[in-house]
């Protein structure tokens, strides 16, 4: 992003003859620090709307698969966790308000609180990474992956022999909190005082990284038992009311010896009702199928085939099918949270900026750019949270 | 006869010769120096060497493709090397040269002189964009060293999520390309909003800046499209995601809206910059005013825009509802209406103008021929009824190839024989380079027209073999690319020879009316001392030609001393700005 | 007129033919509009290109000399050469539309047939279990196609129909047309030479060579359009029409089963070239994209993860039914299933084709 940023260089044509002063962070082919400002601005917004068109590929994909699939969407939408949701909303509207405010310290030149500031964004940014690792370690382990390697199981929804991701997560950050804390002691043993003016709030934000965790654990624990009830019980009572006929309609299945597909049933269960009409219409589909399989009924004559097509395996479950949801989910929520990556570093180095006062009533373009693209992460991350959590 | 300087009481204003110390091409010397410029016109210039490059490498696999299609079982290759070469032919054209060919290489080094202003918006990112573009051609370039690519440049999934060649090496050049494709077109944007010197309204733009502007836009909206549709097919061979790939209950037919959502338009990212160079070679070289300057101006956003909506006519077989496909075909025919207008405004410019048939004029001749073929072609592909034979036939090939290489190629080669002088501040040999505009002419539409006729018989596309009794038609088209060949290579030998042995070229060799012709050739590295004065572009009525010294001169009005007055206190233009 | 100087051109036989044959209701609409587009486009090129050439030629003038006008806009006449040629796009939208809409629209009781599409061959599916590479079909018969894949999108295009439609995994699609000319039988003579050349050389049927199928009918081409990988351009396969339903049928009983006298191998020789197993495994030892037949049974295989079976009757099953299963060591998994595609005693047929082909079979 730091590339979009106007251009500070200073002249290196330096003798040709500008008839006007030009401050040092004028860059030389601009005239005035107006037109250099404007010329960032329309660049961030342009930029931004190249991101807007980025994440709408992906809300495209959301549309189309939820109109395809509404089952698939309500039932898994209630595998993520809105308390954690929402605590991440908070954290970054908090982060876009001190943003918006570091904004307005940097035009009127008060360094100490634009630093105090950005230093509070990056601390939200990592409280919602903390959290975010929670989430997903979380549904790793449970298996709900995207559809390739899908492999949740309602009786045993959590994999005894699935590594400790949240660990691995953990480990970089961990790594990059040492580094600053050893790196912040060595610069004030030194008294490099510009040094330590850095790292002091850089310490602070690394380690807010593990204040997100420690959140999102502490909810995680007292919401588990409520979500994960309703899971495990809904799930088992269809089981048990539908044994028989699950057995009749594997048996029938040419599906079911190919690929060890046992375990259907899944998420969609879950918005299923006790009764079992969502088994029957499954295995009138499989006989259809079973039927076109071996030939018997080559085509359906009585109906035009695109009846056919719905007849046959509109609800056939399979992993697969509950996966796209989480396809979605991942491929959303990780593309915002490598946005969010991106943003970090452009907020330390803004910091380091801040520190070094670089800023002032003529000059505060980059801090308002990036201010400009945080709000925009942060909106996109508003419209993710109903979509993916909350609608049902 | 002289009509120069015959004009009593005028005064002649030419800017001569650059030193070599104001000269952008000598001013600082060693490879450092030019591979951390961050002068638009040293960026234009190594953009030009790249895609230059990039086609030879392109244009040797088509002739490759073309020898191997001398005989129907095939003369050189295996089928499946057939499919790599077809693909490697396709990606490198479309993504290494076509896109970047006229925004990246004429665009850098025209659009800030010809607005007046000393640089683009953000040169850095002006330079980081050529290195994306560096990054990307490596990428291209492992994947064709590792296991080659053999998905058509399309990369259609289910295909593309199942085969075993480099596809996702592939995918990320391509996604690597894009971001380069979004800052060059974002930094133009900006530029051009931004920057333009006072007096330089939207409607005294020269049409290659209007063309440029609309074609940034696409950039702009389009690509981002594209680099997210390649993330999502990497991420569904990785992953598989089951968005795209029908194993996992996904669906192909999505993924061809996406990316056609980016690559109609993308289209017309390679043939409207095309459109603003004609614009300008047509009235140059007929030295009259441009004909309709505000209908070719809107006709570039119109196309732009328009371009947006049309991406389903690359789909007409593939299964989408008869709704869509209808309105999809009637989209796609208002987007014929603009470009027709701009054919007609081309004529109507030379209409009673005074033509001179250098080297470039031919070329934009060539182009109004070849691209009214390949526009009125696009008529049967875009007619529902027809589309249903020809679709993916070699009449789709033909109709292509006349938009992109007999447009945005032609036009591209034009616009160099156009600006080589102001480039590099030499003159070419007149004969060879008009010499190189017939044989790529005639060459081209011996290679071409048979394949029409090939396309409305049935032959379909990417087949490494055929029936024997299209046999004919393909011999004629290989007997055609070869003369194209040949073309291109007197036309690059031309330019070169000119570096050596040219005559040093004068500020306008033309008479041209647009800014860059009012700086030296080739421009100082600071493009103009102060913001040029900025009147029409296309008004001939002050340029007079100088017999003796062989060039073209503004001649001004004579000034008379003006009643003494006060200076504002404050610089004229600081009112402009808010 | 310009009809008329296409037609005569149109001696569809020869290598400068316009256009294939015209052999459905379709093709006739679609030949003339597009006879009636090209129309329009050569008037409007004959004016651009003699205004191009005209204007470059009478306008040529020495360096210096002005232009003779300056004229910048002409508001009516633009908007006169906007608005007209919009006149013939309206035009050529509604009747591609229509025609179009009539492609779509399937007539009531068409005859049927299944199109499976794979890489990369094509199995036509004419009900009760009778299965075909070649399209067959009744003049004067609306015909509907239904159409899946069963690996990667194809393209199923016949040029003298004027159709063609994309066959896209995980979905049906489907098109339809009339015949209405039907192909001709070939003299008996003809046949048995070239069936006896046939066989003297040993090689596959050359329908290049013979213009008519092994069973002596001239036919139409059938292409696969969309590309497809390694051979997409050999998935090609045959249209015959047949005059009479007579005939059709009894070509179909010919090909619906194995009868009471055939044996097994010979049987199984049939699907071999039929079911498009010999697109990608040869029985005389070449390598091709698939193993071999050629002493395959019995033999010891490597199999890509490691381990190491007999080719066995279970283990050519199982290839059959789940390709993707056990792949031989050096293949690529790319064979599609063959399930409810095949009854058992097709499959029987073919691993006592294949067993025939092995010194190894006991």
């Amino acid at each position: 992003m730091s590339t979009n940023d106007a251009d500070t260089a200073t002249d290196p044509h330096g003798d040709h003859g500008h008839d006007h002063e030009h401050p040092a962070f004028l860059a030389h082919h601009f005239d005035t620090p107006e037109q250099q400002y404007d010329s960032g601005k329309l660049g961030m917004w342009v930029f931004l709307v190249t991101e807007v068109l980025f994440f709408s590929g992906m809300f495209c994909a959301y549309a189309i698969f939820r109109m395809l699939r509404p089952e698939v969407f309500e039932g898994c939408s209630q595998f993520l966790n809105t308390t954690l949701g929402a605590i991440n909303t908070g954290v970054l509207l908090f982060s876009s308000l001190t943003m918006a405010w570091a904004v307005r310290c940097a035009q009127t030149e008060e360094y100490k609180k634009l630093t105090t500031l950005i230093a509070t964004t990056l601390s939200c940014a990592m409280i919602f990474l903390g959290v975010k690792a929670i989430e997903y370690s979380h549904k790793w382990e449970m298996g709900l992956l995207p559809a390739g390697m899908f492999s949740y199981d309602p009786a045993h929804p959590h994999h005894a022999d699935a590594p400790n991701y949240l660990l691995w997560i953990c480990l970089p950050f961990a790594l990059i909190f040492l580094g600053t804390l050893i790196w912040l002691i060595s610069s004030i043993v030194k008294g490099n005082k510009f040094q330590t003016a850095c790292l002091k709030p850089l310490t602070i934000v690394a380690f807010s990284f593990f204040i997100g965790i420690g959140l999102g654990t502490i909810l995680e624990s007292g919401n588990k038992g409520e979500s994960h009830s309703t899971a495990s019980d809904s799930t088992e009572h269809i089981e048990s009311a539908d044994h028989s006929s699950e057995i009749a309609s594997v048996g029938h299945s040419p599906e079911s010896s190919q690929g060890g597909h046992t375990e259907y049933g899944v998420m969609e269960r879950l918005a299923v009702d006790a009764t079992n009409s969502g088994l029957k219409n499954e295995l009138k589909a499989l006989d259809a199928q079973s039927e076109l399989a071996t030939g018997t009924v080559v085509l359906d004559h009585s109906t035009d085939v695109d009846a056919t097509i719905k007849r046959a395996p509109r609800d056939f479950l399979t992993p697969s099918r509950a996966g796209v949801f989480f396809s979605i989910y991942y491929c959303m929520t990780g593309i915002h949270a490598i946005h969010i990556l991106a943003g970090i570093g452009v907020l330390v180095w803004l910091l380091v900026r801040s520190v070094r006062q670089d800023f002032n009533r003529q000059y505060f373009g980059p801090v308002d750019y990036v201010g400009l693209y945080w709000h925009l992460v942060d909106l996109i991350w508003i419209y993710l949270f109903p979509l993916l959590y909350l609608i049902r | 006869m002289s009509a120069g300087l015959n004009i009593p009481g005028g005064t002649v204003r030419d800017p001569g010769f650059p030193t070599e110390r104001e000269n952008y091409l000598t001013n600082s010397k060693g490879v450092l120096s030019w591979l951390f410029t961050l002068d638009h016109k040293r960026i234009g210039v190594m953009y030009l060497i790249g895609v230059t490059m990039a086609f030879a490498l392109g244009g040797l696999l088509a002739l490759a493709l073309r020898w191997h299609l001398l005989d129907p079982d095939g003369t050189l290759f295996t089928n499946n090397i057939y499919n790599q070469v077809f693909t490697l032919h396709g990606a490198i054209m479309v993504f290494l040269f076509i896109i970047p060919s006229i925004p990246a290489a004429l665009g850098n080094f025209l659009v800030p002189i010809m607005l007046g202003a000393k640089d683009v918006a953000f040169p850095r990112l002006n330079l980081s964009s050529f290195y994306l573009w560096i990054f990307g051609a490596i990428f291209f370039v492992m994947a064709l060293c590792a296991s080659g690519l053999d998905t058509g440049w399309t990369f259609y999934t289910p295909y593309s999520t199942t085969t075993d060649t480099s596809v996702i090496m592939a995918t990320l050049g391509a996604f690597i390309l894009g971001f380069s494709s979004i800052f060059t077109g974002l930094n133009f944007i900006v530029t051009i909003n931004t920057m333009r010197p006072p007096g330089m309204t939207w409607f005294r733009m020269p049409l290659f800046l209007w063309a440029t502007y609309a074609t940034s836009i696409i950039q702009v909206l389009a690509t981002p499209v594209l680099g997210i549709t390649l993330l999502l097919l990497v991420a569904e061979r990785t992953m598989h995601i089951g968005i795209f790939d029908p194993e996992y209950n996904g669906d192909p037919v999505t993924y061809q809206h996406f990316f056609w959502f980016y690559s109609h338009p993308a289209v017309y990212i390679m043939i409207l910059p095309a459109f603003g160079i004609i614009s300008e070679i047509i009235s140059v070289h007929s030295h009259k005013h441009i004909f309709g300057y505000r209908f070719i101006a809107y006709s570039s956003i119109a196309i732009a825009l328009l371009g947006f909506l049309v991406w389903g006519h690359h789909m007409f077989t593939a299964g989408m509802s008869d709704m869509t496909t209808i309105i999809f075909s009637a989209l796609t025919f208002t987007v014929s209406v603009p470009s027709a207008i701009k054919v007609f405004n081309w004529l109507a410019t030379m209409y009673k103008g005074s033509i001179s048939l250098t080297t470039p004029m031919c070329y934009a001749i060539s182009f109004i021929f070849l691209f009214t073929i390949g526009g009125l072609t696009g008529l049967h592909l875009g007619t529902l009824a027809t589309d249903q034979h020809l679709h993916d036939t070699y009449f789709v090939v033909a109709h292509f190839h006349y938009v992109m290489v007999g447009g945005t190629l032609v036009a591209f080669l034009g616009g160099l024989f156009h600006w080589w002088p102001k480039m590099f501040g030499r003159m070419y040999n007149e004969n060879g380079g008009r010499f190189s505009a017939f044989l790529v002419f005639l060459g081209f539409n011996l290679t071409f027209l048979p394949q029409f006729i090939l396309g409305s018989r049935g032959m379909p596309r990417r087949y490494a073999t055929y029936d024997p009794e299209f046999a004919t038609l393909h011999t004629a088209s290989t007997h055609g690319a070869l003369i194209l060949g040949i073309g291109l290579l007197v036309a690059l030998i031309v330019l070169l020879m000119s570096l050596v042995r040219g005559k040093k070229a004068s500020a306008n060799p033309w008479g041209g009316a647009t800014l860059e012709w009012n700086c030296t050739s080739p421009p100082p590295f600071y493009n103009f001392e102060r913001a040029p004065a900025v009147g029409d572009p296309y008004d001939f009525h002050s340029i007079e030609w100088d017999e003796e010294n062989e060039r073209y001169v503004t001649v001004d009005p004579e000034r008379k001393i003006a009643p003494e007055e006060e200076p504002t206190t404050e610089p004229a233009h600081a009112d402009k700005k808010h | 007129m310009l009809p008329a100087a296409f037609s005569l051109l149109a001696d569809y036989t020869e290598d400068y033919a316009w256009f294939p044959d015209s052999a459905s209701t379709f093709s006739e609409e679609v030949d003339s509009l597009y006879y009636w587009i090209t129309g329009i486009a050569v008037f409007f090129f004959v004016i651009v290109i003699v205004a191009l050439f005209g204007f470059a030629v009478k306008y040529r003038k020495a360096k210096g000399m002005k232009a003779e006008s300056q004229v910048s806009h002409n508001t009516k006449l633009e908007l006169a050469w906007s608005v007209i040629p919009s006149i013939f796009l309206v035009g050529m939208f509604i009747f591609g539309a229509k025609v179009y809409l009539d492609m779509r629209s399937v007539p009531e009781g068409s005859y049927e047939v299944g199109v499976q599409a794979f890489k990369w061959g094509w199995t036509m599916d004419y009900g009760r279990g009778t299965y075909h590479p070649e399209l067959h079909l009744l003049v004067n018969e609306p015909t509907k196609l239904t159409m899946r894949s069963s690996d990667v999108i194809h393209s199923l295009y016949v040029p003298a129909f004027r159709a063609k439609k994309d066959v896209v995994p995980g979905r049906y699609n489907y098109m339809w047309f009339q015949p209405t000319l039907a192909t001709e039988k070939v003299s008996d003579e003809e046949l048995a030479a070239a069936t006896k050349e046939t066989e003297e050389n040993g090689s596959e049927w050359d329908f290049d060579k013979y213009q008519f199928t092994p069973d002596g009918y001239r036919f139409y081409d059938l292409y696969c359009a969309e590309y497809c990988g390694e051979n997409h351009s050999q998935m090609q396969t045959v249209v015959v029409v047949h005059k009479t339903r007579e005939d059709l049928d009894a070509w179909i009983k010919k090909y619906s089963s194995r009868s009471e006298t055939e044996s097994l191998e010979s049987y199984g020789e049939k699907l071999y070239a039929r079911r498009g197993c010999s697109g990608c495994h040869s029985a005389d030892g070449k390598q091709m994209t698939g193993p071999t037949y050629k002493n395959l049974f019995g033999a010891q295989r490597a199999l890509t993860n490691g381990a190491n079976v007999i080719a066995d009757e279970n283990y050519l099953r199982e290839s059959i039914l789940y390709p993707k299963e056990k792949i031989a060591a050096g293949y690529q998994p790319v064979m599609p299933s063959y399930k409810g595609q095949l009854s058992d005693d097709d499959i029987d047929s073919l691993i006592a084709y294949i067993k025939s082909l092995s010194a190894n079979a006991q």
